[in-house]
């Protein structure tokens, strides 16, 4: 099953989204900042990388625009995760070659749903 | 704080208020996170970046406002202060306390703080559409001055190719070209606030016409590496802005190609706007900015 790194600052949220993927058989770490997010990504190569864009050292699109110059970690997949807007979130995921978003509050039955949606695009 | 402001609010009386110095960075940095936990533009921090903000905005912690209910911090209020001004920033109360008067009764205390100080002109910031705060301000006397946009362009190459050279200049320069403006900026793009910035530079471009401007900013470092453009100021010294800013980025972008860039606080009526938009940034959100003058200040407003 897919291993995602959850990148998300507030604790209760985190704890939200492990216990929801994990149910569906997602292997989940988390990462409560950037600069351990970008630590755990190099160290572990997650299959996809659930990201909220309002982090406490350094905002989600600039994370989005580190990922993706590294090379071994370029091609992994991206889902933000926001309370912006729609509009805005679509802006932000396409201007920061995120794979998609989910709105936050996230839809628990849904939520592992969506994160596959979104997979799944990326390799038709 | 003073003592003045330092006591039980009266819609509560389980609630008191006392300087923010009683804490910790780390508990301070806790409690603000806390409090926006809710926020559409939450802007989480960690204890560096906070205690950064405090050093380069001035926030008197002696003179910033916490909330407490027997020990629990449900809401803090800091204070900037300048010669003459004021700026009360990072105003927030926990969402389980809200609608209990503790933003009134915080930002009370911040005001009569700023009076005992002799600031006669107190400034804030609220997000557009966030009416509460907005209502909030109102009702403790500050009105409307200014919108402003905070904007950013994802990474990319520029959309044109630059004309002329670039005369690319240190930290001291860019202070130099900064403390040439003349127009009104806000607490957080004043020169005071970018005098302690690290990694500013500027940029210099004269055109073939004559046509003559620079730009300021700030490259900010992620464990050594360029990370994020970011306090990038332009300035049209002759010709048309539209043209000499689309250059100016025009420069900075073939420099800075893989450069996320994050600018705060552009004011909508900024000459610059067009060219910006035109070399790619798009608006993330808009502020308002609000003044207000001390009553008992004769000459307050001067």
């Amino acid at each position: 099953m897919p291993n995602i790194l959850v990148v998300e600052d507030n604790a209760d949220s985190a704890e939200l989204f492990r216990r929801v993927l994990s149910a569906r058989g997602f292997t989940v770490q988390h990462a409560p900042d950037a600069e351990t997010a970008l630590q755990l990504a190099l160290d572990s190569h997650p299959d996809v990388i659930l990201l909220d864009l309002g982090l406490p050292d350094a905002d989600g699109q600039t994370l989005a625009t580190w990922l993706r110059r590294i090379p071994e970690l370029n091609r992994v997949p991206i889902i933000a995760c926001t309370a912006w807007p729609e509009e805005t979130a679509r802006q932000m995921v396409v201007a920061y070659g995120c794979n998609g978003y989910i709105r936050k509050p996230i839809n628990v039955a849904r939520f592992a749903d969506q994160i596959n949606a979104i997979l799944a695009q990326g390799q038709a | 704080m003073s003592a003045s402001s330092e006591g039980r609010v009266a819609a509560e009386a389980s609630i008191t208020l006392v300087p923010a110095s009683r804490f910790t960075i780390e508990q301070l940095t806790a409690a603000y996170n806390q409090t926006r936990v809710d926020y559409l533009v939450p802007m989480p921090m960690n204890a560096a970046r906070l205690a950064e903000y405090i050093s380069l905005y001035d926030v008197s912690l002696d003179e910033s406002v916490v909330a407490l209910d027997g020990p629990e911090m449900l809401g803090l209020a800091m204070l900037g202060v300048r010669a003459g001004r004021g700026w009360v920033t990072r105003l927030g109360v926990l969402p389980a306390a809200r609608r209990r008067h503790i933003g009134r009764a915080l930002m009370d205390a911040a005001i009569a703080n700023s009076d005992r100080l002799g600031l006669g002109r107190i400034l804030l910031e609220v997000i557009k559409n966030n009416i509460p705060a907005y209502n909030l301000f109102v009702q403790c006397g500050f009105a409307p001055i200014q919108s402003y946009a905070v904007i950013r362009r994802p990474p990319g190459p520029p959309a044109e190719a630059p004309e002329g050279m670039a005369e690319w200049l240190d930290q001291p320069a860019a202070l130099a070209l900064l403390g040439r403006r003349a127009d009104q900026t806000t607490w957080i793009t004043e020169n005071d606030s970018l005098a302690r910035t690290d990694h500013l530079q500027a940029m210099r471009v004269r055109l073939a016409d004559g046509s003559a401007g620079w730009a300021v900013f700030q490259e900010q470092k992620f464990r050594g590496l360029s990370m994020l453009l970011s306090r990038l100021i332009l300035r049209t010294e002759a010709g048309d802005p539209h043209r000499v800013g689309r250059q100016l980025l025009a420069h900075l972008y073939r420099r800075f190609p893989d450069l996320d860039t994050q600018v705060e606080n552009v004011a909508d009526d900024d000459p610059h706007l067009g060219a910006l938009q035109a070399m790619g940034f798009f608006e993330s959100f808009s502020r308002i900015e609000m003044h207000r003058f001390s009553p008992s200040l004769p000459g307050a407003r001067a």
